[in-house]
């Protein structure tokens, strides 16, 4: 009994028919009539064929795909998933969120004079180093003095380029304080310590200067941060509170991966070769990682 | 310092074997400041050495293939996808080849009047949820630009006749009631007669025996009355003494045939 099998044609997957038109081993003919099947798409399959994109898969494994196989990849336009923009709900713009104005001179009432105390520049700031109240701003990479006419130049390019209505800015140093003195032109050495010329912020390492907030993304905002950053006296960048965080993690896990079995800590603390002699107890300290009001870099 | 000096030649003259005259700038200058050489061998030493495995990372790691979730746009298109498939009765696939936009407009409106649906979907969703699905075999279709056609009624007919002058769209394939067409398939269908016809057909073909058995039985004594009849009316006709015997030759004529 011949059993009724199924057109070999894979377009129909139903049940087998009965017409032995559509025996096994023979190609249904495009749109017979007694052939119940859609007999392949054949116009299309031809022409894949022809094009070389489609061959007869005839002796394919891969179960009853079909008599056609596509070969070439299907090109076809996806669709497209758009990112979900970021929602600032919880931000507060403040009232005058423009950076402030800060005073030349600071309000002593008897101006005394100070000792040159160089060790404010140096080593890693401890105070003021992490973004609190902003989501960017501009952190010192080395140490340095900021004066009044670094602050204006801050402050104007900020206020210029910010929009008051979606973003604030705000200081995280003081205004100057620390008096520097001069002796006046001409003068040979002697005499007592000079008068007071002008008043300094003193900055250390890692030390946030301006904080910068608002409805706003960092690419909006790095532009002009990292032109002020390029005016300061000493080398800074525009961060954001990834990016700050980044770095730090970096640095630990260079710490944690280093597979040099000697480090600059193990040597001083030992005093190794009576290292000790060159290095002092700053270095013990910081390890060699700061030299000066400078940051050494790729000190692990 | 002068003054050390000066004590220590006093006890004896013995100045200690090393002795580092430190001098010049503070730890932190302006300029940069030149590194004595041990504490730059020291920084040498010293330098960060990253981890190196034998084999590298990547030669082992599977690359990871990302699988994006469905956004929730996608998925309510698949969800459309879904009741159109199941909704509908016919399912017509049309190749668009950049017909304007005011007469796809038109043509839409002509196809409504009938009850028949234009549907666009993007061919990433259909073909994604279609190769599970038993239209699994209508995927070749779903490759370039295309329309979907959809009625709830298969009205292959009137589809084809409202299509039959847009040159821009052009038909590639069809499923009605769950059988797969091609265009030729398509344009046979609509030339079959109606389910009623076709009923009507199948009965009065079967019941064409049955309903002239009554005749056949019928026939005979039917015949034999008209001739009886014809038989009486030429007797009549005698007794009135009209064409006597030429009605009798007839009479024998018809009787021999019946017999």
């Amino acid at each position: 009994m011949g059993e009724a099998r199924g057109c070999p044609s894979s377009l129909c997957p139903l049940e087998p028919q009965a017409e032995p038109l559509c025996g096994p081993g023979r190609v249904c003919v495009p749109g017979e009539v007694g052939c119940r099947c859609g007999c392949d798409t054949a116009a299309m399959a031809v022409l894949l064929r022809r094009l070389g994109l489609a061959r007869l898969g005839i002796n394919n494994n891969s179960g009853c795909r079909g008599l056609y196989q596509i070969d070439a990849k299907v090109l076809s336009a996806g669709l497209k998933t758009y990112e979900i923009p970021p929602r600032y709900d919880d931000v507060i713009i403040p009232e005058k969120p423009k950076l402030k104005f800060l005073n030349k001179v600071p309000n002593y009432k008897k101006p005394r004079r100070w000792m040159k105390r160089l060790g404010d520049i140096r080593g890693p700031a401890t105070r003021a180093n992490t973004l609190t109240r902003g989501e960017y701003g501009i952190v010192a990479l080395g140490g340095g003095y900021l004066h009044w006419g670094h602050f204006e130049m801050m402050r104007l390019t900020i206020n210029r380029q910010m929009d008051p209505k979606t973003m604030f800015a705000r200081w995280r140093v003081n205004a100057p304080y620390k008096p520097i003195t001069r002796k006046g032109l001409g003068q040979r050495m002697g005499g007592g310590k000079g008068a007071i010329d002008h008043y300094v912020t003193p900055v250390k390492y890692g030390r946030i200067i301006v904080e910068f907030g608002g409805r706003c993304a960092f690419e909006e905002v790095e532009p002009f941060l990292s032109q002020v950053a390029k005016k300061l006296p000493f080398p800074a960048k525009a961060v954001s509170k990834k990016t700050l965080e980044e770095m730090l993690k970096e640095d630990e896990q260079k710490a944690r991966n280093n597979q040099n079995p000697w480090t600059f800590e193990r040597i001083a603390t030992m005093n190794m070769l009576g290292i000790r002699k060159v290095l002092s107890p700053f270095d013990l300290k910081y390890h060699g990682k700061f030299f000066g009001k400078s940051r050494v870099p790729n000190r692990v | 310092m002068a003054a050390l000096c000066g004590r220590l030649l006093s006890c004896g003259g013995w100045f200690p074997p090393h002795q580092v005259v430190r001098h010049g700038s503070k730890a932190v200058t302006r300029h940069r400041k030149p590194m004595h050489i041990l504490r730059q061998k020291l920084l040498a030493v010293t330098e960060y050495i990253p981890p190196k495995p034998a084999i590298p990372e990547r030669c082992i790691k599977a690359p990871k293939k990302e699988v994006q979730e469905p956004s929730g746009f996608e998925k309510l298109l698949r969800r459309e996808v879904e009741v159109t498939f199941n909704e509908n009765k016919m399912i017509t696939v049309f190749q668009n080849n950049s017909i304007k936009s005011e007469d796809l407009k038109l043509l839409r409106h002509r196809l409504l009047k009938h009850d028949i649906r234009m549907k666009f979907f993007p061919n990433q969703i259909l073909r994604s949820y279609l190769g599970n699905t038993k239209y699994r075999n209508l995927l070749p279709l779903f490759i370039g630009r295309n329309i979907i056609i959809v009625s709830k009624e298969p009205k292959a007919k009137e589809l084809l006749q409202t299509l039959r002058n847009t040159t821009q769209i052009s038909l590639l394939g069809a499923c009605i009631e769950d059988v797969l067409f091609s265009r030729q398939g398509v344009v046979n269908y609509s030339r079959l007669p109606g389910m009623q016809v076709v009923r009507g057909e199948i009965v009065s073909g079967l019941t064409l025996m049955t309903s002239q058995t009554c005749q056949l039985l019928q026939s005979g004594p039917v015949h034999l009355a008209a001739l009886l009849e014809q038989y009486l009316k030429q007797q009549s006709e005698a007794a009135t003494g009209l064409k006597g015997t030429e009605s009798l030759e007839q009479k024998e004529i018809q009787g021999s045939p019946a017999s």
